[in-house]
């Protein structure tokens, strides 16, 4: 009998042969399928677009209030929002780009867009042209969006993580310590050396929180502009870091590791992160953007009550700082109807009122210039009064720039080495060395 | 009578008889698993090792031909001599990928000896409990093995929180004094060599996972036949020298299935390392499952990412074939 059996197994190798090539033949449609997208659904018929998004109730709910806008203008035209965990997102859209099964329109991050060009249609010129989106939108969220000077996406938030810090007023009224901004840097670590609360050698609160991912990146890259430096050489074709305004950036953050106002081996990314750590006051100072207070607001009423938002201190006179872009609006390359997408997403970016309403319904800064004065700026203060400091700042905001790995930059190289140098373990001098040829490492 | 047998004949020849019927039969049941395990096993490794070749990226499109040419050229085994490159110059990727093995040999070659140390006593003690009491014991026993393995890490996490941590409360209670250690994030708490976020992860990862081998070890202790070890007490042995001589070696296959089991679940651990540590400080928890998901999503480094899982499946595949050949037992009872 088992013979028999055996003889069957090797029989069936046709069914793994057969198996396998449908499989082949089916994964070798990658990239196929673009039609060029003319949107001939949009000359009066029914257009259905789909746009895919990370999963946030406030943003999802901006976006459905904008498609249910622009359905009622556009009898005839049905957007559907489809929303993925952020970690999937970002999996679904390295997946189904390639394939070529992506919706009409994704909900980009725009530090991301230049990485997917192969997959995102640019914006077409008589929509609006680059010149004209230069003038009409800030200069942050708008970098992340121009790749080559080309446009990709419209950016429909600013998102910025520097320029103003989180400030528990409480805490600082018992400190006697300010809460409205500091002209030097030395003024700061001052009052968040009287804020930081040391027992039997422990710190268990820090001053100023400054030491998570984006913190420090932030932080430092913005010091070095400050300072007078650059940290990508004219034609971005590699790093600068290991230069004299980078020692003089990393210098500063270090002496606030020595002061101590912070102990970055308790407060860093990892552990006790900056909003986490602010909102359960274990932090009296932390440098995170203005979303963190609508987050943690719900949670944490009372310390949301006693914060309010201020001024970083500028170096050398200078108070230029990075930001990345924010989330806005892309049309795919797979979008059968580009030209209708392109409508929408310039309804909801380009249009002041609806632009007006995404910023307030998601709690987000805006990324149109006219959105940040008179009477939208108003009703987005009142609705959030801690942006007031936020649009003070925003006009230093400066794009970080096209970076060949951003992430792996601020995660893994700024970070790590940035850390090291505050715990000692690395001299400023090996810190820098280290962090610029890992950096040049990701122009590969 | 004669056009019978020819038509018999006939469609015997056409359908095999017996033994055709005996093989469309094993096809048919045998080909849905088949077909499954081409699609979702043979095929991923098949196109991992592929991968592995390119510099694949999925942001660039690459050639209509899986994608694999064009923007992501062919660099043949360009990954894996990177991968052999010590210096002192390697870039960033390789003395991860090094640091990545490194830790992920540390993490199996500690927790599958503590491991086994721990379940074959417990399931001895167990065994040898009162017949009411036994399925207690087992049953808190194989609960965390139940465990969702991210509520396990969230829980250890909350344990080992420097400031509101229940063991640094503990200690300060002790101690008296203010104790804040964050067993997570310290690069300079090593002991022995080893990392103590290391032994933190290794700490929950043997929580969550002795139950698992503990069955199993009950499972052999029962299969014994009691004659032998009845025979062993009237040659007058004690319990040690039962355990020693007569239970230890006839567990040997068991031990062999457990080691190896542990030893493959032990290289593919990877939430507890994301959700306690990310990898970190310093990359002291970075193992090589973490690693190859982090190039693969994070940073979109599909080759190099392919790379090294096909280092990891040649590391586990040799671990576990001088495993079966130091255990392997040619007798059975």
């Amino acid at each position: 009998m088992k013979p028999n059996v055996f003889r069957s197994i090797r029989s069936m190798r046709w069914v793994l042969v057969v198996a396998s090539t449908m499989l082949l033949a089916s994964a070798c449609t990658f990239g196929e399928g673009d039609d060029g997208g003319n949107g001939d659904g949009g000359a009066g018929g029914s257009v259905e677009l789909t746009i895919w998004a990370h999963r946030s109730p406030s943003f999802n709910q901006a976006i459905r209030d904008a498609a249910r806008a622009y359905e009622e203008d556009h009898p005839g035209t049905v957007i559907t929002l489809e929303t993925f965990a952020y970690d999937e997102y970002i999996q679904t859209l390295q997946t189904a780009l390639p394939a070529g099964n992506a919706p009409d329109i994704l909900h980009l991050f725009g530090t991301w867009a230049c990485t997917y060009t192969d997959f995102l249609r640019p914006v077409p010129e008589e929509m609006i042209s680059l010149a004209d989106a230069q003038e009409r939108f800030f200069p942050g969220p708008l970098g992340g969006y121009t790749c080559d000077d080309t446009l990709y996406g419209l950016p429909q938030e600013s998102n910025v993580e520097y320029g103003a810090i989180l400030v528990n007023t409480q805490m600082a009224g018992e400190a006697g310590t300010g809460t409205d901004g500091w002209a030097t840097w030395d003024e700061l670590i001052a009052d968040a050396q009287d804020l930081t609360v040391i027992q039997d050698g422990a710190m268990i609160r820090a001053g100023y929180h400054f030491t998570a991912f984006d913190g420090l990146a932030h932080s430092f890259l913005s010091l070095i502009l400050q300072a007078g430096g650059s940290y990508l050489n004219e034609d971005g074709t590699a790093f600068t870091l290991n230069t004299p305004e980078g020692a003089q950036a990393l210098t500063l953050l270090k002496s606030m590791a020595d002061a101590p106002v912070i102990d970055p081996v308790l407060f860093n990314d990892e552990e006790n992160w900056v909003g986490d750590c602010y909102f359960t006051e274990l932090c009296a100072m932390g440098l995170v953007g203005p979303w963190a207070v609508a987050d943690y607001a719900p949670d944490y009423p009372e310390v949301a009550e006693n914060t309010v938002y201020a001024k970083l201190p500028p170096l050398e006179d200078s108070e230029e700082f990075v930001a990345d872009s924010g989330w806005g609006m892309t049309v795919s390359t797979d979008s059968p109807n580009a030209e209708v997408a392109w409508d929408f997403a310039a309804f909801a970016t380009l249009d002041a009122e609806a632009a007006t309403q995404f910023n307030l319904t998601s709690g987000t800064l805006p990324a149109l210039v006219e959105n940040a004065e008179g009477a939208a700026r108003d009703e987005l203060i009142s609705a959030f009064p801690h942006f007031e400091t936020w649009f003070e700042v925003l006009p230093n905001a400066r794009f970080v720039g096209q970076l060949p790995d951003r992430d792996k930059l601020y995660y893994e190289i700024i970070y790590n080495h940035g850390l090291a140098a505050l715990r000692g373990d690395e001299t400023i001098e090996q810190a820098l060395q280290a962090m610029e040829t890992e950096a040049n490492e990701t122009f590969g | 009578m004669a056009s019978e047998t020819i038509r018999l004949e006939r469609r015997r020849r056409l359908f095999g008889g017996r033994e055709g019927a005996q093989k469309r039969f094993v096809t048919a049941v045998m080909s849905p698993a088949i077909v499954f395990m081409a699609i979702f096993m043979v095929l991923p490794i098949v196109w991992a090792l592929a991968l592995s070749f390119f510099d694949f990226s999925p942001r660039r499109t690459g050639s209509p031909i899986l994608g694999l040419g064009g923007d992501n050229p062919f660099v043949g085994l360009e990954h894996y001599r990177q991968m052999t490159d010590f210096s002192s110059d390697a870039t960033l990727n390789v003395r991860q990928f090094h640091i990545g093995v490194k830790v992920t040999l540390l993490f199996a070659f500690i927790v599958v000896p503590v491991n086994l140390l721990i379940t074959l006593p417990l399931a001895a003690m167990i065994e040898s409990v009162h017949d009411r009491a036994r399925p207690i014991f087992r049953t808190i026993f194989f609960l965390p093995v139940l465990a969702s393995s991210v509520g396990v890490a969230i829980m250890w996490g909350f344990i080992l929180h420097p400031q509101n941590g229940l063991l640094n409360l503990m200690i300060s209670k002790m101690t008296g004094k203010t104790t804040v250690i964050s067993w997570l994030g310290d690069p300079d708490l090593v002991y022995f060599g080893v990392p103590v976020a290391l032994l933190m992860v290794i700490a929950a990862y043997l929580w969550m996972d002795i139950g698992y081998n503990m069955v199993i070890f009950i499972a052999a202790l029962q299969a014994i036949p009691r004659s032998v070890t009845d025979a062993a007490r009237v040659d007058g042995a004690s319990a040690w020298q039962i355990f020693r001589h007569i239970t230890l070696p006839l567990l040997r296959p068991t031990i062999l299935l457990a080691s190896i089991l542990t030893m493959i679940s032990a290289f593919q651990v990877f939430d507890l390392f994301q959700v306690m540590t990310e990898g970190r400080p310093d990359d002291q928890t970075l193992a090589m499952s973490l690693n190859i998901y982090r190039s693969a999503f994070r940073y979109q480094q599909m080759g190099w990412a392919a790379a090294m899982s096909v280092v990891l499946f040649l590391i586990v595949f040799v671990i576990s074939l001088v495993q079966a050949r130091l255990l392997r037992t040619k007798w059975e009872y």
